[in-house]
């Protein structure tokens, strides 16, 4: 089964395109963060700066574990799905449910492997620049030297391998088992999530309001809400769908098609409500963490500059990946519905028609995802906030939020609508005789 | 939102045709100069209202682009095709998506049902997006008479083949279309469920009044319609009233041989 695994990526290299780019944008910010540890563990190090790239690599490293365990699990997902006609057609041609498993498992472990070897160049020139980032701001002894090491190499490869493998195992396993119950391994992860999540947010209590990891279980509880709340969109869009007053033949079908795929849309809701609930979580505690500073009177300690340059580059990080992430799962997932456009327009549907179908769509996702990426941003933010100063909310006003909203909404509308017009110009008719 | 009832209002006449079809002197290409593949040959012909009427020919003989350029999901290089008195106009795929809407059905061999939706939804689907006026009681009731009045909330993946050809073919009737092409409608179809494909859309001529246009290779399907025409290297090659299935399948056989001959 291994060998019919390596002949179908030789075959389709294009179909593991959104695969390969997940595992090797996870495993070049995987080992980018974690060849921090290789540099502060270099003989000659001073303890200051040993100090300031070990933060640096075990908190950024551990949300960027999750968010790239998560990003590739959901892009392996949309990816399983979409093959349930080849998958069907080897059960039928006498495959057991276990090679069909072995195949895709070791499909997906050789992409990831392909994309975590690949990634280790671009790692190793990012590593080198943080690096330079932090000898600038003067957190780290000019002194120090680059290393990319075995924890970075292995932590890179281990991580996206194993996510791959996790993924695909999960994904297969619901694709190859026709009956049985459905759904109950994501209602347990989604409680796991949402339970940790909240515990680690309220955990901020815990903390004195000037410790220096103040805003780690904060940001760690907002990415664990998110996730729960991206497995728990399913049934939440479903209840909105069916309050949504769309009466034209777009909104009609919009409605219909969405409700029937809203299980499959929660993979592009994973990305969107990250993207949304990172972005505003940390964006808005480094505004609380500055303002909480400058109040105080005392010059920014060496700390406190580390922590900002680090909130700062962990943004930039989460946005490029996330946005990534989400162009690439609706990228997928738009285009696989071709033959569903084609017969749409068999049926009577202008392309106009089908175009403002997607369109209704992509603002329902971005609702969606907004307001639940909001809501996990706000539960990191509340305690954080409440710990820092004296009030609850932070004084900024709700430009930032607008700033994320905008690109969020620009991400999904435009990646779907130029999708769905390039995948508009095949004619109906081929569109709905070609092989899915 | 606002809503149009019956935006049927004729627009392309005023009484009614009396050929429901008419074809004239339609050509069509494939390919580019070195390899071009004559796929029609200045094809001419008429319909008349109200006839069950199936194309047939070998493999290649250009049956499917017949029907594509007839029914507007292809434009002909050459050549008029006029369906209930009003002349299809090349133009964008919207301008021929709105011309088909009123005027077209379509049976497919592949169903081309949406997945998405239930048999009730996919049948009004053509009403809702030409935003007409859905009438519940007469979709309910087209649904019964091709016997799936019990499977209105059914998905496509929960029924058989033949029931899913029956919900295309209630799906077509339901626009009161003046065409329905069927495009090898029984091809998938195991022979029980193709006859009553087959009677239902004799049914639709006989009982509605529609004009029926199907494409087969298959000699007892082609045998329940009126007449058969007959392609052969995207030319008409003769034509059978009253066919039966020895018949046209005699025919079929020598075809090949009256093309040669006519060289």
């Amino acid at each position: 089964m291994f060998a019919l695994a390596l002949r179908s990526i030789r075959r389709r290299p294009g179909r593991f395109g959104a695969t390969l780019l997940s595992a090797f944008l996870g495993a070049a910010i995987i080992m980018t963060f974690n060849s921090m540890h290789d540099t502060a563990g270099a003989k000659g190090v001073d303890a200051t700066s040993a100090e300031s790239l070990s933060t640096a690599a075990g908190v950024v490293g551990g949300y960027g574990t999750l968010l790239v365990f998560f990003a590739v699990a959901s892009t392996l997902t949309v990816n399983v799905r979409q093959r349930s006609a080849e998958i069907e057609l080897l059960r039928c041609s006498g495959a057991t449910p276990a090679q069909i498993k072995r195949m895709v498992v070791g499909e997906s472990v050789a992409v990831a492997l392909v994309g975590a070897l690949l990634a280790i160049g671009p790692a190793m020139l990012g590593g080198r620049l943080l690096l330079d980032l932090f000898q600038d701001s003067g957190q780290v002894a000019e002194s120090v030297d680059y290393t990319f090491g075995t924890v970075a190499l292995l932590s890179g490869i281990d991580i996206t391998v194993l996510a791959a493998a996790g993924a695909a195992f999960l994904a297969v396993r619901r694709a190859t088992r026709k009956t049985g119950p459905r759904g109950r391994g994501r209602t347990f992860f989604a409680r796991a999530s949402l339970i940790l999540g909240g515990l680690s947010v309220c955990s901020t209590f815990a903390f004195s309001s000037t410790a220096a990891a103040l805003m780690a279980p904060a940001a760690y509880g907002a990415i664990l809400l998110a996730v729960g709340f991206a497995l728990l969109s399913p049934k939440l869009l479903k209840a909105l769908l069916d309050r949504l007053p769309l009466t034209g033949p777009s909104g009609y079908l919009a409605v219909r098609t969405m409700r029937e795929r809203a299980a499959q849309l929660s993979g592009v809701l994973m990305p969107l409500i990250l993207f949304t609930g990172m972005a505003t979580a940390t964006l808005y505690m480094q505004a609380v963490e500055n303002d909480a500073i400058d109040a105080s009177g005392v010059p920014k300690s060496i700390d406190a500059k580390n922590l900002e340059t680090l909130n700062l580059v962990v943004v930039g990080i989460i946005v490029v990946f996330s946005c990534i992430m989400l162009i690439n799962s609706l990228y997928a997932a738009t285009t696989y519905r071709r033959r569903e456009f084609g017969q749409q327009r068999l049926a009577g549907a202008t392309p106009g028609q089908v175009l403002g179908m997607i369109g209704i769509e992509s603002l329902v996702l971005t609702v969606t995802g907004v307001f639940f990426g909001t809501a996990a941003g706000l539960a990191g933010i509340i305690p954080f906030t409440m710990v820092r100063t004296d009030s609850v909310l932070p004084d900024e006003g709700l430009g930032i939020w607008f700033g994320i909203v905008g690109v969020a909404a620009a991400a999904v509308l435009v990646t779907s609508l130029v999708t769905a017009r390039r995948a508009l110009r095949t004619p109906a008719v081929g569109a709905v005789s070609l092989a899915a | 939102m606002f809503r149009r009832t019956d935006r049927r209002n004729h627009e392309h006449g005023t009484g009614p045709a009396a050929e429901a079809l008419r074809l004239v002197k339609v050509t069509k290409t494939y390919g580019g100069e070195e390899n071009a593949v004559t796929a029609l040959d200045g094809v001419t012909l008429a319909l008349p209202r109200g006839t069950f009427t199936a194309v047939m020919g070998p493999s290649g003989s250009g049956k499917s682009t017949l029907l594509q350029c007839a029914a507007g999901l292809d434009r002909p290089d050459s050549g008029i095709v006029v369906v209930d008195g009003a002349e299809m106009t090349g133009g964008t795929e919207a301008e021929l998506t709105k011309f088909r809407r009123n005027r077209i059905g379509f049976v497919f061999q592949q169903y081309n049902l949406l997945d998405t939706l239930t048999v009730a939804q996919n049948t009004i689907l053509p009403l809702k997006l030409a935003r007409r006026r859905v009438d519940r009681a007469r979709v309910a009731e087209i649904l019964t008479a091709v016997g799936l009045g019990d499977r209105l909330g059914h998905r496509p993946d929960q029924l058989s083949g033949g029931q899913r050809q029956r919900v295309a073919i209630a799906r077509a009737l339901v626009t009161e279309p003046s065409v329905i092409f069927a495009d090898e409608p029984t091809g998938a179809l195991d022979t029980r469920s193709a006859r009553d494909v087959l009677r239902l859309l004799q049914e639709a001529v006989r009982v509605h009044g529609r004009t029926v246009v199907m494409v087969t290779h298959d000699p007892v399907a082609a045998s329940y319609a009126d007449s058969v025409l007959f392609l052969a290297d995207g030319r008409l090659a003769g034509e059978m009233h009253r066919p039966t299935v020895d018949a046209v399948a005699e025919r079929l056989a020598h075809l090949g041989d009256d093309v040669m001959a006519g060289v």
